[in-house]
């Protein structure tokens, strides 16, 4: 599915978190924004989700206005920062949260449920954790199980707060790679939020440089690098 | 094969006032609380257990524990509903009068059980405000079992509310927002997602509620008609045993009740053991 | 164009009517509940002005319940706190074990019904017991008599300091006063320098509700005290016996000093958890 942003901002109170920023994702890539903190990327995120709406302008999801469609009913699969894990559920019922959620007519029957969420279990690569509760994980399995859990209601895109923050530096490296496998392998869409710059530069296809609200830049990895197009950004990716 | 060395009773330690506090704790805990709660097993353990059933085993007796039991049952179950209502509007909504209200809840536990119960009775007697209004739709409050429950929902009002109220505080919005992403409706989040949250907070209160209000005699004595068999409560009746220097009977009822406390006080923290098992904290 | 004055609702928040509902069944609740009884004390205080209101509080029974109210906190409440003090420092400062069955055993007052706790210190000091019958034999009665209220109302405020003082201990840990330790302070000063600024307002704190209760005690004091007018009738017993004689305006002023009382208590309190959240127990800070 391809993503359109046309002239979105967002207000909060008197500070403008996001001036009219346009973008287009296309169809099955996977994009980084990147930014420092307060550049409002986490902001465009969440817009994207559907858990905040712009002050002005629209979001296209293949070319129909999704502006106002509710979070619900948005079918994006969004991994937050802290996970956001349900602690007084297993892991089974975290990933199938989304499925049973569902009114009953269009509900999976049991089985198929199961089947679902040891399918995702298998891809990714936990294959025997469902019985567990979220406090009997390490930060690397929590994540890939939120990861889990949002494939799991078959969504449209991914989208991701800073999927790899509250990790250690070894950790990083491998669900980078386990991100990127995810991708290739689902095609979806994929937006994930990052303040750090090699992690930005070595997943994405696309890299978005944000600053105070504004786009600074929009590139591949080696165009942004080769031609920064403002002391900003050559700044912030040669930290 | 190895045997683990038991761990010492008390670990070394440099900080200084081990003997002194040690002692100021175990001497006054003893003084004012376990001899005179040992005074009462052994007046009962002297009394014995067959004479102590036969006091407890009257009519009188299972009627004021029964009625005790059911309605502070029923008062801490409208406590655990109402105290999650509230414990959510005063932490999650913004409006005029909020923190007025935040301080109300405490009232309960600040006013003195006697004023908290001549005011009920006052409001809710015939003559009262609500009484007045109440006895035109044909129902009598004060001097009924409505009374009771009135006065007892008023001490223990402010327990649910202040055990939720910091969980409330502490749920992270994202996991509410994924709940939202996932598709659930805000009513399923409420009721998959927050209320399992809640629930071993709401529980416990519910049970410390429950307890407060079946040892609870101050707010109660004047608006009950605290008549034999249909609106007298258990703790009052030790007050008329002891009145007439029945120290015996007395002490066969307080066990009674102290016995229920205990059993109580196991369940409230059953309940904290099983919630930090479940999600790692209480 | 995109329609952006359309009502937006973010995914964490309930309708609008949902939440007018709520704040509705809030505050219908505490209103019946709360507010209404508080308003009926005054009322009735003042139902024959407040001439009338005064002068019950000026004769002679009266001011000496008062005055034994006071006398009974002035004791109560620091030996409480002297003990608060003693067994947080034990709890958190050293490592025993039995610990979680001591703190059980701290918090049991607070399960045990007040009349039972009376009916416990009568039959301990009663007359009739071994040991009440000799204090009373040398001159020296508890049950009936001060000592006896005394005891009673530290039955049941005893947990208020230490269960304040505990979680706001453990959270702070030992590492400051082991500092001062190594910079050569001896126990007094490491408390009185270190542990007591750290303390202070959750002291306070705990203080501040073990008074309110201390002054209000009604069902344990009423076992233990045997309602001898003007010797030892307290307050709450004063305001129950002057209701049942049907002394309204008299029983209710005397009251309404005790809701003043609550109030003023309710208002530090609140001044409390607002300016000094951060060193209050975590329940507390809202």
């Amino acid at each position: 599915m391809h993503i359109d942003i046309d002239e979105i901002s967002k207000q909060f109170g008197a500070t403008a978190a996001l001036h009219p920023v346009s973008l287009a994702i296309p169809s099955g890539a996977l994009v980084a924004l990147l930014g420092p903190s307060g550049s409002g990327k986490t902001t465009l995120l969440r817009i994207l989700g559907g858990l905040e709406f712009p002050s002005s302008g629209r979001v296209l999801f293949d070319g129909q206005d999704a502006t106002h469609l509710s979070v619900q009913d948005r079918r994006a699969g969004f991994v937050f920062q802290s996970y956001a894990l349900f602690r007084h559920m297993t892991v089974f019922d975290n990933i199938a949260y989304g499925l049973t959620a569902r009114p009953r007519a269009t509900r999976p029957e049991k089985a198929e449920i199961a089947r679902r969420v040891t399918r995702l279990l298998d891809l990714i690569q936990l294959p025997h954790i469902g019985a567990r509760f979220p406090s009997q994980l390490s930060g690397g399995q929590r994540q890939r199980v939120a990861l889990a859990r949002a494939l799991a209601i078959e969504p449209r895109m991914l989208l991701l707060d800073e999927p790899f923050g509250a990790l250690d530096a070894k950790v990083r490296k491998e669900l980078r790679q386990g991100l990127r496998d995810i991708h290739d392998t689902t095609g979806l869409t994929t937006v994930f939020v990052t303040h750090d710059q090699e992690e930005a530069m070595e997943l994405a296809d696309l890299v978005v440089v944000m600053s105070m609200g504004r786009i600074e830049q929009i590139g591949r990895p080696q165009d942004i690098r080769a031609r920064p197009a403002s002391d900003f950004v050559r700044d912030f990716i040669t930290v | 094969m190895l045997r683990t060395p038991r761990p010492p009773l008390i670990h070394r330690s440099p900080m200084p006032g081990l003997g002194l506090t040690m002692g100021i704790t175990i001497t006054m805990l003893s003084l004012v609380v376990l001899l005179p709660i040992g005074a009462l097993l052994a007046k009962g353990a002297s009394f014995g257990l067959g004479n102590m059933w036969d006091v407890v085993n009257r009519e009188r007796v299972w009627a004021a524990l029964f009625l005790s039991f059911r309605l502070s049952f029923l008062a801490a179950c409208f406590n655990l509903v109402f105290g999650v209502i509230l414990a959510w509007v005063l932490t999650r909504y913004r409006f005029p009068g909020r923190r007025l209200l935040d301080a109300a809840v405490d009232l309960p536990f600040a006013l003195p059980t006697a004023v908290a119960g001549i005011a009920l009775t006052a409001l809710y007697a015939p003559n009262g405000a609500f009484g007045a209004l109440a006895k035109e739709l044909g129902v009598k409050i004060a001097y009924t079992e409505w009374g009771i429950l009135i006065a007892l929902i008023f001490v223990g009002l402010p327990f649910v509310t202040r055990t939720v109220q910091p969980v409330v505080e502490e749920i992270d919005r994202e996991v509410e927002e994924a709940s939202a992403t996932l598709g659930a409706s805000r009513l399923h989040t409420l009721r998959r997602v927050i209320w399992p949250m809640l629930a071993p907070a709401a529980l416990t209160g519910f049970a410390l509620a429950l307890a407060r209000a079946v040892g609870e005699y101050g707010s109660v004595i004047f608006i009950a008609g605290n008549i034999p068999l249909s609106t007298e409560i258990a703790p009052l009746l030790i007050v008329i045993q002891l009145e007439e220097f029945n120290y015996d009977a007395a002490a066969a009822i307080g066990i009674a009740m102290l016995l229920i406390s205990f059993a109580m006080l196991l369940v409230i923290n059953l309940i904290q053991i099983w919630s930090r098992r479940r999600i790692g904290h209480v | 164009m995109s329609d952006t004055s359309l009502p937006f609702r973010p995914a964490t928040e309930e309708t609008p009517l949902t939440r007018r509902l709520l704040i509705g069944v809030a505050v219908l609740g505490l209103a019946l509940l709360v507010f209404a009884p508080l308003a009926a004390v005054f009322t009735e205080a003042l139902a024959d002005g407040w001439a009338a209101a005064l002068a019950s509080l000026g004769n002679h029974d009266a001011r000496s319940a008062i005055q034994l109210t006071l006398i009974i906190t002035a004791i109560a409440v620091p030996m409480n706190a002297a003990f608060g003090i003693a067994a947080a420092w034990f709890i958190t400062k050293f490592d025993f074990r039995g610990k979680a069955f001591l703190i059980t055993l701290i918090d049991l007052p607070f399960s045990v019904s007040p009349v039972v706790a009376g009916l416990c210190i009568v039959l301990m000091f009663g007359a009739n017991s071994l040991v009440g019958g000799w204090l009373v034999a040398h001159g020296f009665p508890i049950v009936f008599a001060l000592p006896g209220i005394v005891l009673a109302t530290m039955f049941v405020t005893f947990p208020f300091v230490a269960r304040e003082l505990i979680p706001v201990m453990i959270e702070q840990g030992r590492a400051e006063e082991e500092a001062a330790l190594t910079l050569g302070a001896g126990g007094w000063r490491v408390f009185w320098t270190v542990t007591l600024p750290n303390i202070r307002w959750a002291l306070l704190y705990g203080v501040l509700l073990c008074n309110a209760r201390a002054m209000g005690e009604f069902g344990a004091v009423a076992v233990v005290s045997g309602k001898i007018r003007g010797q030892t009738a307290t307050m709450p017993i004063t305001i129950e016996m002057l209701y049942n004689e049907y002394l309204s305006v008299a029983a209710f002023s005397m009251a309404a000093l005790l809701t003043a009382l609550a109030l003023l208590t309710l208002l530090l309190k609140t001044a409390l958890e607002r300016r000094h959240a951060d060193a209050l127990a975590a329940s507390h800070r809202h």
